[in-house]
């Protein structure tokens, strides 16, 4: 189980780094570097580049994403910023402006 | 998404391998597991648990260390060093706890001279019944320079309760009329707390006074 969450009255400003789970439920800006997985959930606010392994994504997202395995944008989300991943899901009702690339080789 | 974590949804928690780097502000508990560098601002707890590490300057309500904190900690209720705690940093807090096996170097400031006055008038709004008896009792209270109600009030909360007592006497003195009579052993009453300063200084106004003097005693030393 992930065991850090940012809790919905929480700001931060800065870098986040490390290697388990992170649920946003607050405001991030900055830049998120982890080896696992990041949710952020529909009351979570990020203004940060991110990379990590995994993204699910219910609230608003404003930064470029890099994902080593798989992006996931859930319905009702925001997510304005180019995303770099392998797998991306876009869900029905998403909102997405941004550049998607794939990483497909020839 | 785990649906589990949604039990913790007022809790944040910064993890045994997270590191944040930066400003961290809000308006609920912290529990640092891991590594916060930069600066915290909270309006309530801060939890440095035991494998946690802050670096940081800190401004929350509450703070319970158990873990490592470098940096100066203010606190508006309370500062709490825990067997495991270690800390090296200023705390600024009315109060501050610092149990054995606790490693702490730094300066403690345990509250100004504001926080202090909040106290009091806290102790003294939670109490309105202990204050409104001293009140209701003076009848001269009307007569009284408004100044002086205060320190009646303050006194019996406060170590500070012997100081008070010349200038009730004082005011005594002034008047020696029957009204006076009603007065001194109201403001009495802080003073018994050493009878013989008390034995000296009041027997000139009115002895019998003292007979009701005598019978507070019981109230003024139970609270001190």
């Amino acid at each position: 189980m992930a065991n850090t969450i940012i809790g919905s009255s929480i700001v931060i400003d800065g870098e986040i780094s490390g290697d388990e789970d992170l649920v946003i439920q607050g405001t991030v800006k900055g830049r998120i570097s982890l080896k696992e997985s990041l949710y952020v959930e529909s009351s979570g606010i990020v203004e940060a580049d991110i990379d990590t392994q995994n993204v699910e994504i219910a609230g608003r997202v404003t930064g470029n994403i890099v994902a080593s395995d798989k992006v996931e944008l859930k319905a009702d989300c925001r997510v304005i910023g180019d995303i770099k991943s392998p797998r991306i899901l876009i869900a029905d009702g998403a909102a997405f402006k941004g550049n998607v690339d794939m990483d497909i080789k020839d | 998404m785990p649906v589990s974590l949604k039990m913790f949804s007022n809790k944040t928690v910064i993890g045994p391998s997270i590191l944040i780097n930066g400003r961290l502000s809000g308006d609920e508990d912290l529990t640092v597991r891991g590594r916060v560098e930069g600066e915290i601002a909270l309006s309530r707890r801060l939890i440095v648990e035991k494998s946690g590490i802050v670096k940081a300057n800190v401004s929350v309500k509450h703070a319970i260390i158990s873990g490592v904190v470098v940096g100066n900690i203010t606190a508006t209720e309370c500062v709490e060093l825990t067997p495991g705690g270690r800390m090296v940093g200023d705390i600024a807090s009315p109060r501050v706890i610092i149990v054995d096996g606790a490693s702490f170097r730094g300066h403690i400031l345990m509250g100004d001279v504001q926080t202090l006055r909040e106290t009091r008038e806290r102790l003294e709004a939670a109490k309105p019944t202990a204050t409104s008896q001293v009140l209701a009792s003076s009848r001269f209270s009307s007569l009284r320079p408004p100044s002086v109600p205060r320190l009646a009030l303050g006194s019996p909360l406060s170590p500070l309760s012997q100081r008070p007592i010349p200038r009730p006497l004082t005011t005594l003195n002034a008047p020696s009329s029957p009204a006076s009579a009603e007065a001194s052993p109201e403001d009495g009453s802080p003073s018994d707390n050493d009878d013989a300063v008390v034995a000296d200084k009041p027997l000139p106004p009115e002895p019998p006074e003292f007979m009701e003097a005598s019978k507070r005693k019981i109230i003024v030393k139970k609270k001190k």
